[in-house]
């Protein structure tokens, strides 16, 4: 049973309260968080925090704000992209991310070396557009009731209600969340490591009782249910078929944003960027030729299914490529539909552990044998 | 066009150890073979990117054939075996999104000394496009 | 070579007209092809095609209620490598002509087999409005568009004094069209000889077109400058325009739907902005936080000084902001400064050389002065 902590505080006191006493003791030099912009519309973003300042009671800080403008996952693999932390960073980071991180990390695009993992059972976030309209405010009370209730608010993004993963793996600290009805009142941290444990030991200002449990509750396996009958649902809404396909991608204005925002897309120069898809006037005119008329720009379809061939092997389902298309195209329901099968075929969880190689970078002398013929 | 008139066109990544020199012998041999077959040679069948595929059948390929070393045998030790991987993926993706590239995309060990054998993975697989007949998306303009 | 133009009946509306004109000279081989807006398969958008099948023109429309793509992109993709040998006429907005001549100048395009053909322009709607509802907004466009109502437009649309002829090779002037026509106007030699071999006398006096463009361009540069100076008190100072950026979340989408970006790697995405740790933690320590990914504003600042002299205000990159930040808005009021520091019009003209590329010996003493003066006095008294 693991070992964890109970603190008589409400989840968002405690947790603030937990990175205020890391900061100030020094035992972390930096908290990742989502923290308040200044915009007036109520903007958030990510924040890199040294100053404690901003975890006390109306400070700038919002761990745990059901939002996310970016995969923080990504933004791991920038922080330690060209070195290693040298000393501790505390981030709070949702499930998703924290696979996502894992995923760069296979790929030496990060070191988690001197980072303290702080994720959560998770209830989801809102779409972009809501945080744009500075709708978050006014939902969150109605979202951290459905939290307790081991529920997902209809609001929330589709691929969030439809995530199966929504409990962390690898974190040194996960919180409570989801399922826990006295969330006002009572937090419950799990530490899941020793380094976890190392860092919460004889924190001053941290008051609680150790005790053992199952984070795995009975309000969570509820959850998940739901979650992979709604997944179900989502996926078979796909359309599926080239023609549909076609129609899906018609409104795609090749901006690529879904590829800027996705964590596992690191590459610095895309291919279908690069000179490789600049082509000779000749090759458009033979095309034409060919088929009376193309697309321009072209390769739509071509960059979707190539970066299904890049990334669905990877896929963590952060949704943050529907989130960001101009063209309100349901990315992340195909990406993660299609990242489902390819992840089954090789029997690989993204995210799970840091040491199990990517499907494509290994092989069994005898495995698949069905494929050639 | 009459199905009978049709000659598929069916790009075909050849290693160059193996199947390539399979082709080569079934040609010189003068063994039985459609011409529906254009011949890239790659140095191995791991040469061959997820790209390469997609890209043939989105320019109007009818069939994409991909050949190599058998697993065990491949000149540079490991690169049919992730050949294989790369083939699945994309095979799993293909039928995911119920796309008829699926049946068009063909894996096929071919040693150098297997000359007909190679001509049978050719007439084979020409025979097999045949009957799906032209790809769909051969005058497709909104790719 | 504005004064005179040819009649192009137009009954059935302005965009049967065109597209039966441009049918008629694809079959009378004027042109070898088109590149205009056709709607999708699915006909909730519209996307560039390049054709030479007419019965690809069904679908084709000259002024589509949208621009989700920029048809200057289309353009440099089609000709950035050079030449073809098959002469196309493209059918764009202004804007997108005006950013073709600009990328023409930056050697992302070549225009020499490539007829610029445009329409009088109302605007477009916002992507994300119509795309609520494209059939609901597809009629809001055309009868918005009819009356030259420019209200339910994107915010640089409804601004925008430069949507009548601009350089391109044929321009059809729609502004007070009555009997049911509307004018094709020569802007080049080059379209010149198009409309000769299609049999069509350049004799239309233009008076009453270009009295009601002048009208218009007249209240469209007042709402411009309104919008400005509103604008620029909201904005200035580092708080305004952080202010402005806050929601940002770093996409770069602006920077790639925008013709002029043509990089193929930004300067933002590169090496140069990757640094160790210790630099993202020493800088959040002077501040006590540091946003991340850091440089927000330095990205949209940098861009702006990057491109900003051939901002054409086509408007892509507010459409394409899935955070709704009024970036079109921010980038035009820049751009109408800058570009009028130089005197320069993007995608006027062909000949007009980029500003920073061309210079003259005696000019801009005044950003120099202050350099000159304190220094070269103390020269002198030093001696």
């Amino acid at each position: 049973m693991p070992e964890g902590l109970k603190i008589n505080k409400g989840a968002q006191e405690a947790v603030r309260e937990l990175l205020c006493s890391l900061l100030e003791s020094g035992r972390v030099n930096g908290v990742l968080a989502l923290g308040r912009t200044r915009g007036a519309n109520g903007g958030v973003a990510y924040s890199l925090f040294t100053d404690s300042d901003a975890f006390v009671a109306d400070g700038a800080a919002l761990p745990f704000l059901p939002f996310m403008p970016a995969n923080a996952g990504g933004l791991l693999s920038r922080l330690t992209l060209k070195g290693s932390l040298a000393g501790p960073v505390a981030a709070v980071v949702k499930p998703c991310e924290l696979r996502a991180f894992i995923e760069l990390v296979k790929r030496s695009q990060g070191s988690l070396d001197n980072l303290l993992l702080i994720s959560s059972t998770c209830g989801g976030v809102y779409p972009l557009d809501v945080g744009a309209n500075g709708g978050l405010e006014e939902r969150l009370p109605r979202y951290w009731e459905a939290v307790k209730q081991g529920e997902v608010d209809s609001d929330v993004r589709p691929v969030c209600r439809a995530c199966v993963h929504f409990v962390p793996e690898n974190a040194d600290i996960t919180v409570a969340l989801v399922g826990e009805e006295d969330l006002d009142t009572q937090c419950t941290l799990f530490l899941d490591t020793e380094k976890g444990a190392a860092f919460v030991k004889g924190l001053e200002g941290l008051q609680g009782t150790s005790l053992s449990g199952e984070l795995e509750t009975e309000p969570i396996q509820r959850s998940h249910s739901q979650r992979a009958a709604y997944r179900e649902e989502l996926f078979a809404g796909v359309e599926v078929g080239m023609q549909e396909l076609i129609r899906t991608f018609g409104r795609c204005i090749g901006c690529h944003a879904c590829k800027t925002v996705c964590p596992i897309c690191y590459c610095s120069l895309c291919y279908f960027d690069s000179q490789d898809c600049e082509y000779l006037p000749e090759i458009y005119e033979s095309e034409l030729e060919r088929k009376g008329g193309l697309r321009l720009p072209p390769n739509t379809v071509f960059f979707q299914l190539g970066r299904l061939a890049h990334v669905s092997v990877s896929c963590v389902g952060c949704g943050m490529c529907t989130d960001v298309c101009p063209a309100d195209i349901p990315v992340s329901t195909i990406f993660s539909k299609v990242g489902t099968s390819v992840q089954a075929l090789f029997d690989y969880q993204p995210g799970k552990d840091v040491t199990e190689e990517i499907p494509l970078m290994t092989f069994e002398e005898e495995e698949l044998a069905q494929v050639a013929t | 066009m009459e199905e009978q008139e049709f000659t598929p066109k069916i790009v075909g990544f050849l290693c160059n150890w193996c199947a390539y020199t399979a082709a080569d012998t079934a040609g010189v041999s003068r063994l039985q073979m459609p011409p529906s077959v254009m011949v890239v040679r790659v140095m191995c069948s791991g040469r061959v990117d997820p790209l390469f595929v997609l890209s043939a059948f989105l320019r109007g390929g009818d069939g994409v054939l991909v050949a190599g070393c058998w697993p065990g045998q491949c000149h540079y030790q490991k690169g049919n075996f992730h050949a294989r991987r790369r083939a699945a993926m994309l095979k799993s993706i293909f039928e995911t999104l119920g796309l008829e590239m699926g049946d068009r995309f063909r894996l096929s060990w071919v040693s150098a000394s297997e000359a007909p054998r190679f001509a049978e993975v050719a007439k084979g697989f020409t025979e097999e496009v045949k009957q799906l007949g032209p790809s769909p998306i051969w005058d497709e303009v909104f790719l | 070579m504005n004064d005179k133009g040819a009649i192009l009946p137009a009954e059935n509306g302005v965009e049967a007209a065109v597209v039966g004109w441009l049918k008629e000279a694809l079959n009378k081989k004027v042109f070898d092809a088109l590149l205009m807006p056709v709607q999708v398969p699915a006909g909730d958008s519209f996307a560039y095609l390049l054709l030479q099948n007419p019965a690809l023109l069904e679908n084709g429309s000259p002024l589509p209620p949208v621009m989700p793509v920029q048809g200057a992109r289309a353009i440099s993709r089609l000709t950035m490598r050079g030449n073809g040998s098959k002469r196309i006429a493209a059918v764009v907005r202004p804007c997108e002509a005006r950013a073709a001549i600009e990328l023409t100048k930056l050697e992302q395009a070549h225009l020499d087999n490539l007829w610029l053909i445009t329409v009088d322009c109302p605007g477009v709607l916002p992507l994300s409005d119509y795309l609520d509802d494209p059939a609901a907004g597809a009629a809001r466009f055309v009868e918005a568009s009819q009356h030259w109502d420019r209200a339910p437009m994107r915010p640089v649309c409804q601004i925008c004094h430069r949507f009548s002829m601009p350089a391109s090779d044929l321009h059809v002037g729609t502004l007070g069209s009555a009997d049911g026509a509307v004018f094709v106007i020569p802007g080049s030699p080059k379209g010149e000889r198009v409309l000769e071999s299609m049999d069509m006398p350049v004799d239309a006096a233009l008076d009453d077109w270009a009295a009601q463009v002048k009208e218009m361009e007249e209240a469209q540069t007042e709402r411009r400058q309104q919008a400005h100076a509103d604008l620029r008190a909201g904005i200035a100072g580092p708080d305004g325009l952080l202010d402005v950026f806050s929601d940002c979340i770093n996409c770069h989408n602006c920077q790639r739907v925008c013709p002029v970006c043509y990089c193929r790697q930004c300067y933002f995405e590169s090496a140069a902005l990757k640094l160790p740790p210790e630099n993202y933690l020493t800088r959040s320590k002077r501040k006590g936080a540091l946003r991340f990914p850091p440089d927000t504003l330095l990205f949209h600042i940098g861009r702006a000084s990057h491109m900003i002299l051939s901002c054409v205000s086509c408007g892509a990159c507010e459409d394409a902001c899935p955070m709704s930040i009024p970036v079109a808005q921010v980038f035009r009021l820049l751009a109408d400064r800058a570009q009028e520091t130089f005197g320069y019009v993007a995608g006027k003209s062909l000949d007009d050389p980029l500003p920073l590329v061309a210079y003259e010996m005696d000019e801009f003493h005044q950003v120099e002065q202050p350099y000159v003066e304190i220094y070269h006095k103390r020269e002198v008294q030093d001696a």
